[in-house]
Formats: C-alpha cells, structure tokens, sequence
C-alpha cells in the first residue's frame, strides 16, 4: 500500500500520528531566507518522505538522525514532506552520504523566532511575586548527548536558573535521567548508559554555579523521585526519559 | 597662591603639548618611552583615508604610562605590538617598515615572540620572515594544554619557522610547546569586545565563562584561543610572554592600562575617494562607538552596518550635488551593508556554527549570522568557531606556516573525522578538545584599512583576499559587484 495513503489511514485512526525512526537525512534547499533550509528525513520502514524541518537541533547531513514526532496535519507541505511538529531530531555517530535536493518548487518557511528562545541580559525580565512557590523544571537533551541545545535546553536551563537566583532558594535539587530502557527504532537498539544521566545533572549543576548560585545550595538525587515538566516535550513521550529535573524549594 | 601658579602652569605645559600633538606630524611608530601626549583624537592616513582614534576622556601623557613604556628586559611595550596608526594592532607594513628602518634592533623584533624561533640567528631577516612579511607574532602554548587531558595527539608534518622542532622550543623539548603564529589583535573598542550581551554562549552550550579571578562572567570575545578570560588576565599574560617581564604587573600598573585600553576607540573615519564617513547623516567614524550602547544583537534592534542607510535615503537633489565619485562610492557601501547582512549562503562543516549548536550542517545564512553584533560585527553570543582558515582542506597552503597532524584518539572531529591537518590548532589548544580544533574567536571588523593582513594567522593580504576566502570557502557565488561593495564597506569601517 502506498505510504501517503497508509499514513492517512493512521491520521484517520488517530489524531496525531507519531514517527520515530532512524534515517539520513536529506537537506533540501529552498532559499527563502536565513535559516530557511528544509530537512527532510525517510522513515526505513516504510519509506514516508517526513519533514523535521521544526526540530530544535537540525540534523547533519554527514549523520545518521533519530527522529521523533507528531504529524501536523494542518501544516500543508512547504518542504515535500509530511509535517512532523512537535518533533525532536537527535544527531547520532553513524555517517551517511550528504545529500542536497533543490528547491523543486517547494517554498520552505521563512525563519520565525522560536518561542522559547533566551532573551538578551539587556532586556528587563519580569520578576517572579512573592511568595515564591516551589519551582519545578525540566531540561530536555537530545538522545545520547549532555548538551545544552540552542533555543529548546538552554531555554528551559535558563528559566530555572532565573528562578533560583530570583527566589535564593534553600535548596535546589537536580536529578539526571538517561534512557537506559533499551529501545529497537529502525532494526537499531537505542540506549543510553547510566552515566549519561549524571553527565547531564552535572551540566546543569556547573551551569546554576557558573550563573552565581550557591554550590552548598545544590543537592544531586537519585532519578527515581523526580516529576517531570512536560511541556518541555511538547507530548513526545518518547523524549523523556533524557531529561534533567530541577526541583527548587524557596526560604 | 604658589601651589595655584603650579597647577596652572602645569595645566598650560599640558594643553602646549596637547596642541603640539595635534598639529605636527610626529612619526607613525610609537616607540616605548617616548613620552608623547596621546591626544582626546588623533587621525592617521591609511591606505584608504584616515583612520581615527578618540579617547574617551580626554588627553593622556604617556610618559611613564605602563602601556607605553618598556616594562621588561626586551625593551617592548604593549604599543609596540599595538600601534595608534595600525587601529590599535600591527600591520605587516609597519613591521617591514621597522625592519627596514631599525633592523632587528628594535624591540618588535625580540627573539622570543617577535622571530620565527628565539634559536634562529637574530640579525637575519630571515629569522623575522612572519612578522615582516605577515605580521605575526609567535604564540607559544603548552603542550598539553594546563590542566586538561587532550582527546588528540599534535604531530608536526612541516615547519619553515623550525620553532615546533626546536630542541629547546619545540613539542619534543623538555618544555613542549606548540608554536603557532597569529596577529596581534586591536585594543580598542573594548567597551564592545567585553560587553555581554546574552548570559549564554551557545556554542559551549553554557552560560558565560567565569573568571577565576573575580567570580564574574565575562564576554569570551577575549583572545583567539580563548586562552585567558579578562584583560587583567591578558596582560599578564602578554607581559611575561611577549614583553619579557618576569613579575606580576603591580596593580596600579593593571589599573592605568585598564583605564587606557578602555578608553580608546577606533574606526575609519573619512575615505579618500567618499569623504567623511559620517557626513550627510551617516553614522562612520569612532564617535558613533565612544556614544553607544555596546553589546546590542543587530537582528533584534539596531541592523549592523545600518550606519550608512542614512546615504541610501538622501533626498535627490541633495545626492545630485555630490561629486560621482562621491557617490558611486557611498552608493557600494551601502550595498555592501545589505549584502553583508542578506546575501544568504550555505554555511557547512564549521564547528561553533554546524556544530554542536543544533543550528544544523548545513545552514543557510548571511555574514550577520555570526557578525551580528551593532556597531561592531563581532558575535553577541560568542565563542569560537572554525571558519577554515588554520584548518585543510578549506584553508589557503600557507606554506610559510607550520603544518600539524591531529588525531582525535576519543570521539572523532564532527566534521574533519580523526585526522586534521591545520597550522593552527586555535581554541583546541587551550581546551584540549578535537572537536575544537581551527575554532577561533571571532573578531572586531573596525578599523580594518589600517591593520591588513587579515585573519588570524593573517591569510588574507588585503581585504579583497577576506573576502574571496569566504566565497571559496562557502561557494557564495558573489558577483563582482558584490565584491567590491563588501570590499568598500570593509573599507569604511
């Protein structure tokens, strides 16, 4: 059965489709502007041409990508691929052969800035009211990686070290996860190692330091315990074990 | 009364030697301990017009001034290597000239920094051939790196300034070194170079550097290789490295120098074929710099370059009474402006920028991308970034250069795999990191037609030669015209 009408069926069964797979992805390079390129990504399983364009971190040509998202079925096709948004790409070792496709009448978007992105230090930041509440944060990562990615992580970092400085917690308590339950995506097993988990609490840990909050302040725990902030996934459910939770209890 | 008379007289001898400044024409060179007035403003001509330089606050005497005289044993001072007429750097014409005129008696041409090795004989030019004909100074860096555990091995594969093979110098000695070869960049404008205009480094993917000194974030524009974080920590670093000077710098002598480079600020201020730069409106020329907010993103308020739309929006009448000269040329700036800030292209395999960002490999964007900072052009978030000049295969032969051979013996380079040859291993050399290898911090674009060549490891001769690097480099594709309008905006800067 065709892939387009296999995905219709599923958008008809479901309302939002969901994709994860490993593939090369492909660029394709419509010209409308800075930051305009779309990415294209091809699902082995069945062959469905997605468009990943709307992923926080975009894919390398000279690597293999994991994608996971959601079929936006009202995005239409600017790109020559069905609209994965919310969708999460994560850039993996594996090498693949660049590849470049023309505009082919394809407009692509023009760049808009994202919603979450850092506001410069010279702009007034609204202050939280007193009484402070208890803050809970949630900083997502991309698979296999402690990095703190441009305008998804490092909005979500920054909101919860503004808090902590704002409210001069008593204690900030972070907790690492990794996904460390093995997953099959593409005939490929996905895992990451425990230790990825206390790499990336460590990163947020030196970060909240580095931004002048106290180290006595800062207790590390045990994954276990920890709830996490959703709408750092925008409801891909399989992005979450990668995460870092920061809980921050005020005087 | 005396004391009154003192004062008076004092203040009169001052304002002579101010005048004086400013009206004869002392040599270009400033030598240390000279003792000149470094006037509120002072022009110099360059190949393309007048440079300016203005002082914010006024006047100085630089007798005795720590920036101006020989504090060590080489008998250099930090104007030596940062010269008022060379917008506050050195350009390889300043230093052919030296040669010519001094030899290697100058200070400039100290053995440790200031030849190919301290070990060449000294008197040959030959042993001076990079600073003479390119205008570098040798940066000598440990080897490994204080403090870190390298995931890459350096081997050198060819190197014509002998100092990498040296027994005494070299990365086999019992002090290994690896010496690499760079301009000295410009002190002026640091009100921009240290403004911190984001609390992150995107490139790092975490917040500002801290000074291990203060505690407090600094702007990381500070040096190619990043390899010390404020300019407290640079001049000590410079005194013992490039001035020969074995004691800390004493605190007082911090705080003149501090207040000095802080004060200075320098750009092209009139074309020799376009006239004043902040004529009709225009915003060229230091002043705009002296009187701004430093550190401001372009695409969220003040466009870079916009300081020449005010050209674009003359009435008719009064762009008619302009010489056609006159305007052609203001006409070319302002197109190169709009060309440097929307002629997009496909930015690939450059780490600080494909990598690790999330930006993506590739990317399509303009040179405003990373020159994005107003009035300036350098990075607001800043960092390092690789853009191919140290690096093969996208860098020019450099065969005056040393060759090394990294291998990443962790994680492969994102983008070069686990061999790179390169002249210069830039930010990797202070972070120990493979994946850093080739990033250098971006740089000032201001008073540019004073101090070619260009580049870090000065690659490009002329602004030109900036400019067919990139197209290279990124397949740009500009036209001619393009070229010569991003070549007279450099030009105006």
């Amino acid at each position: 059965m065709n892939p387009a009408w296999l995905l219709l069926v599923s958008m008809l069964a479901s309302e939002t489709p969901s994709a994860r797979f490993v593939t090369c992805p492909v660029y394709r390079d419509t010209d409308s502007g800075r930051k305009s390129g779309c990415w294209l990504a091809d699902d082995p399983a069945d062959g469905a041409r997605y468009d990943v364009s709307a992923a926080p971190t975009k894919p390398d040509w000279n690597h293999a990508v994991l994608v996971e998202g959601k079929v936006d079925s009202a995005a239409g096709n600017p790109c020559g691929g069905i609209v994965l948004d919310a969708v999460r790409v994560s850039v993996l070792e594996d090498a693949c052969t660049r590849h470049m496709l023309p505009a082919e009448g394809y407009k692509g978007r023009r760049f808009a800035l994202p919603e979450r992105n850092v506001r410069p230090l010279y702009e007034d930041r609204e202050r939280p009211a007193k009484p402070y509440a208890a803050g809970r944060f949630t900083i997502p990562f991309d698979f296999g990686s402690s990095f703190i990615t441009y305008q998804i992580a490092d909005y979500y970092l920054d909101a919860t070290i503004n808090y902590a400085l704002d409210v001069a917690p008593a204690r900030i308590v972070i907790a690492g996860h990794a996904q460390t339950a093995p997953a099959n995506v593409s005939g490929q097993r996905l895992v990451e190692s425990g230790t990825l988990a206390d790499e990336r609490a460590d990163v947020v840990r030196r970060a909240l330091i580095m931004r002048g909050v106290p180290a006595d302040s800062i207790v590390m725990a045990k994954p276990a315990a920890s709830p996490l902030v959703a709408a750092a996934f925008d409801g891909i459910t399989t992005a979450e074990p990668r995460r870092v939770d920061v809980t921050i209890t005020p005087r | 009364m005396i004391r009154h008379l003192v004062l008076a007289t004092a203040t009169a001898a001052f304002a002579a030697a101010v005048a004086v400044a400013q009206t004869a024409a002392p040599d270009r060179w400033w030598k240390p301990g000279e003792g000149r007035i470094f006037p509120a403003q002072l022009d110099y001509p360059d190949g393309n017009g007048t440079l300016r330089l203005l002082l914010d606050g006024g006047a100085i005497a630089t007798k005795d001034h720590p920036f101006f005289t020989a504090i060590g044993p080489n008998g250099r001072a930090c104007v030596t290597c940062h010269q008022p007429a060379d917008a506050m750097s050195l350009s390889a014409e300043s230093a052919a000239r030296q040669w010519e005129r001094v030899g290697a008696k100058d200070p400039l041409f100290a053995a440790g920094d200031g030849s190919n090795c301290p070990s060449l004989p000294q008197g040959e030019r030959a042993s001076h051939s990079l600073l003479i004909d390119h205008g570098l100074i040798r940066i000598a860096r440990p080897w490994p790196p204080k403090g870190v555990t390298p995931d890459f091995t350096i081997a050198v594969v060819r190197d014509p300034s002998t100092c990498n093979l040296d027994p005494k110098f070299g990365l086999a000695s019992a002090t290994p070194m690896v010496s690499v070869f760079r301009r000295p960049r410009p002190v002026a404008n640091f009100k921009y170079i240290e403004a911190m205009g984001f609390a992150y480094d995107p490139k790092s993917g975490m917040p500002l550097p801290v000074d291990s000194a203060t505690g407090k974030p600094v702007s990381g524009n500070l040096m190619a290789d990043a390899r010390v974080p404020s300019l407290e920590a640079q001049m000590r670093d410079a005194a013992s490295a490039h001035l020969g000077f074995l004691k800390n710098l004493d605190a007082g002598d911090i705080q003149r120098i501090l207040a000095f480079e802080r004060s200075v600020y320098v750009a092209q201020q009139a074309d020799r074929v376009g006239g004043a730069l902040d004529a009709d409106g225009a915003l060229g020329g230091p002043r705009t710099l002296e009187m701004s907010a430093p550190g401001r993103l372009g695409s969220q308020g003040t466009p870079v370059w916009s300081e020449f739309e005010a050209w674009e929006k003359m009435p008719a009448a009064a762009r008619a009474k302009l010489p056609p000269a006159v305007r052609a040329f203001r006409d070319s700036v302002a197109r190169g402006a709009r060309v440097f800030r929307d002629k997009t292209f496909l930015i690939s395999d450059s780490a600080g920028i494909n990598s690790p960002i999330g930006f993506g490999n590739p990317v399509r964007n303009s040179c405003v991308f990373c020159h994005n900072m107003t009035y300036m052009g350098m990075d607001v978030a800043p960092g390092q970034v690789d853009l191919g000049t140290t690096n093969r295969p996208f860098a020019d032969p450099l065969p005056h250069l040393p060759l090394f051979r990294i291998t990443c013996t962790g994680k492969p380079h994102p983008h070069y795999g686990r061999t790179i040859l390169t002249s210069d291993p830039g930010y990797a050399l202070t972070t120990g990191r493979c994946a850093d290898v080739g990033r250098i911090t971006l740089q000032s674009l201001r008073g540019m037609s004073a101090r070619a060549p260009y580049f870090s490891n000065g690659s490009a001769r002329d602004l030109r030669g900036v400019i067919d690097f990139y197209d290279r480099r990124y397949s740009i594709g500009y036209t001619e015209q393009e070229k010569a309008d991003l070549v007279n905006l450099m030009r105006a800067l």
